[in-house]
């Protein structure tokens, strides 16, 4: 994994101008292999994100033609107070659910590393949530889990926390949908106890030896050594994190309730397009999510510069 | 009906035209035979009881009419309408499909449905001020299958269980509340009177009826003011957050079933075919129906709606064999014996009368016999964009409900949500 972030100067550079022929029928030969994913890529993905980009300029109901209204879509998008509110509600939950999950992906990895037993049987196991996680049946299991007279309210009633049931409780739907998340924490696990395998064991004797303690060990070598995966899986999750849908789709039934604490961004996209006829918003609405997770994972390589330790670096 | 005879020339005539216009090697509309049937698309929403009784009636219609093969799917009513939306842009639509009033303006004035006015389908045992719900502008674009009226329902049994008499309809909003608290407060918690009755859409439209306001314009436009809007949401607000109204997070939770179907209401106000539904929701053996409470007791604001049309894509290759299916739909008795009342009561005098209505169903079709004389003109078809209307009226409800929201901002949220559809739309 360290490989793969592993910044390269040179190595990806283009051929120069007037390579050996060998070099040109290669890459004639690269391009005819390329070909049935360019193709796949150019028609079904450049394609229609261009042509929604078209249509984020338009006033477009599917049915008749689009009319070009210029940046209106994206000036209305914030007199819309369903739209900030699906903001507030999508944000909330990446600034809160991303860190949560990291969190818990990196301890369970750091058990798993010292586990000598088992540790195939345990990372499948813990692996498992995530496989399934993103499935409708999970949603609806999660659904009654968390309903009136589920077995988390009779959980917390046994100890005397008298909540109900989460799914009808505005301000209880936003920790329910960030448990789901979290729990879901298998992927980036999985990706943690590979990096952590690659610290050298070295680096550890060496530190005994200057008899440094377990938390002294965990900030001077684990974290900076792991500090690779800690950004891929950063950006992963953020990113993800701003496209949740399908759970949200199905605990709230398609309409982002109760009173709109589980309208996420996406959802809202959803509903003003397919439900609302208004495509031209929705497209609008799909370029400011681009535009905002470029933005962000922008600030995030800028900002790694200070906390990124790749081996081999000099400082 | 369609009789052997019928039949048989149908067939006749198929295979000939079929063979004549092979011959001219442009055929404008395909035939098919029994040897050869053609393929419609027909697509509906509904739960599984409905799915069982549309597959038998489709078998009924390929068995009397061997020339045409229909290929049936169904969705849920939400999901419906996202797959209409993508088909439709798409220039793909199902060849006939079962309609719901709130988008018969939507489709039908973007020319996406079929004007049945050019096609064969029988509507003689149609009540004439039925049909004028299912066009537009003069044109046909929808047949509707059944009618429904609105009431209010309640469980006897709920009652009897806490000790509060039933109604007997013909009351007032003010009895109405009352008979609510009631069953609130005998009710201690385990039961509540009824759903927020201000966030519902018909119920509010059948109140602006009593007091003889349109809610919408002929010319797609609100009929009623803010104030109208703000009267009605403050009638109920002494009763919110008492027990005569079900919590807003009692009633979240049991989505999509209704708290009246999930036993935690013991009244609820809504069209009358929900009976079969709700019957099957909440496992009662009995539901009661009487009519809406209006202080007006010479006006109750009802009228028959269509519960459902049928309609046609306007790009169908199989006009005929589309009509025909329409036509056997609405007409055929054996449709009628099949569903019942679950589309509502049946619309076509012939599929009525050779309907035997037994029970729950016979309550249906006893209550839109009763309220007969109170019945008014249908409301024409609801402007472009309501349902996004109607999802908002219920949301805002919902959010007062919870506290978020003020009456006086519920008011301008919804006016400001309509004043946008109408201008999107016009």
């Amino acid at each position: 994994m360290t490989q793969t972030l592993t910044r390269r100067s040179g190595t990806a550079a283009a051929p120069p101008a007037h390579a050996p022929r060998r070099r040109s029928a290669d890459a004639r030969a690269g391009y005819t292999f390329l070909l049935p994913w360019l193709l796949g890529f150019i028609l079904l993905t450049v394609g229609p994100m261009l042509s929604s980009l078209y249509l984020s300029f338009t006033n477009y109901n599917l049915f008749d033609a689009p009319k070009w209204i210029g940046l209106d879509n994206y000036t209305s998008l914030f007199q819309d107070e369903r739209f900030l509110q699906s903001v507030g509600v999508t944000l909330g939950y990446v600034v809160f659910g991303t860190p949560l999950k990291l969190a818990a992906a990196l301890a369970v990895a750091l058990l798993l590393n010292n586990a000598t037993r088992g540790q195939g049987f345990y990372r499948s196991a813990f692996y498992a949530p995530s496989l399934i996680g993103a499935s409708v049946s999970i949603a609806i299991v999660w659904k009654a889990m968390f309903g009136d007279q589920g077995p988390v309210d009779q959980g917390l009633s046994f100890f005397g926390i008298n909540l109900g049931g989460w799914v009808g409780n505005p301000s209880m739907t936003m920790p329910m949908m960030i448990l789901l998340t979290v729990w879901q924490f298998g992927a980036p696990m999985v990706i943690f106890l590979a990096g952590l395998k690659q610290i050298p064991q070295e680096l550890y004797e060496a530190a005994s030896v200057d008899g440094a303690g377990r938390l002294r060990k965990f900030v001077n070598i684990t974290f900076p050594m792991l500090s690779p995966v800690v950004f891929f899986n950063l950006l992963l999750e953020t990113i993800h994190a701003f496209q949740i849908f399908a759970s949200a789709y199905i605990i709230s039934n398609g309409e982002g309730g109760p009173a709109g604490s589980t309208l996420f961004y996406t959802l809202y996209l959803y509903l003003r397009g397919f439900s609302d006829f208004r495509m031209g918003y929705a497209s609008a609405m799909a370029w400011l999510l681009v535009i905002v997770v470029g933005i962000i994972t922008l600030i995030f390589f800028r900002t790694s510069k200070s906390w990124v330790h790749y081996s081999g670096d000099s400082k | 009906m369609i009789s052997r005879r019928n039949f048989l020339t149908t067939v006749a005539v198929g295979t000939v035209s079929a063979a004549a216009l092979a011959a001219c090697g442009a055929p404008a509309s395909q035939t098919g035979s029994a040897a050869n049937p053609v393929t419609i698309t027909y697509t509906w929403w509904g739960n599984d009881d409905r799915a069982e009784r549309t597959r038998k009636a489709i078998a009924v219609f390929e068995q009397k009419n061997p020339d045409v093969k229909v290929n049936g799917n169904f969705t849920d009513f939400a999901g419906y309408w996202q797959k209409r939306a993508t088909e439709a842009a798409g220039g793909g639509l199902p060849d006939v499909m079962q309609w719901d009033l709130s988008y018969l303006r939507d489709y039908a004035q973007r020319n996406q449905l079929l004007d049945l006015g050019t096609v064969k389908i029988n509507t003689d045992a149609f009540d004439k001020t039925l049909l004028p719900s299912g066009q537009i502008r003069g044109k046909t674009y929808g047949i509707p299958t059944s009618t429904n009226a609105f009431a209010v329902y309640y469980d006897p049994a709920k009652l009897k269980e806490i000790g509060v008499a039933e109604p007997a309809g013909m009351w007032t909003y003010a009895e109405y509340k009352d008979w609510l608290t009631k069953i609130g407060q005998a009710g201690g918690g385990k039961y509540f009177g009824g759903s927020d009755f201000t966030g519902i859409w018909w119920q509010f439209n059948i109140w602006l009826r009593q007091k003889g306001i349109d809610a919408f314009t002929g010319d797609g436009k609100l009929g009623f003011s803010k104030d109208d809007l703000r009267t009605w949401l403050n009638l109920n607000s002494d009763l919110r957050g008492t027990n005569a109204v079900v919590p807003a997070d009692r009633s979240a939770q049991v989505k999509p079933k209704s708290p009246f179907g999930s036993n935690l209401t013991v009244s609820e106000n809504t069209w009358d075919n929900f009976m079969a539904g709700y019957l099957k929701d909440s496992g009662a053996k009995e539901l009661k129906l009487v009519p809406v409470p209006s202080d007006d007791p010479d006006n109750l604001g009802l009228f028959l709606k269509p519960s459902m049309l049928m309609v046609a894509s306007a790009k169908t290759k199989n006009k005929d064999a589309a009509a025909r299916f329409i036509d056997f739909m609405v007409n055929d008795p054996e449709v009628g014996e099949i569903f019942k009342t679950s589309r509502g009561v049946p619309a076509s005098k012939t599929q009525r009368d050779g309907t035997t209505f037994e029970g729950t169903d016979k309550a249906v079709v006893d209550y839109e016999t009763s309220i007969g004389k109170y019945l008014k003109d249908a409301p024409e078809p609801p402007i472009v964009g309501f349902g996004t209307l109607e999802a908002a009226f219920l949301r805002f409800n919902e959010d007062l409900n919870y506290g978020k929201l003020t009456v006086d901002g519920a008011v301008d949220q919804w006016f400001k949500e309509a004043e946008d559809v109408i201008k999107q739309n016009a």
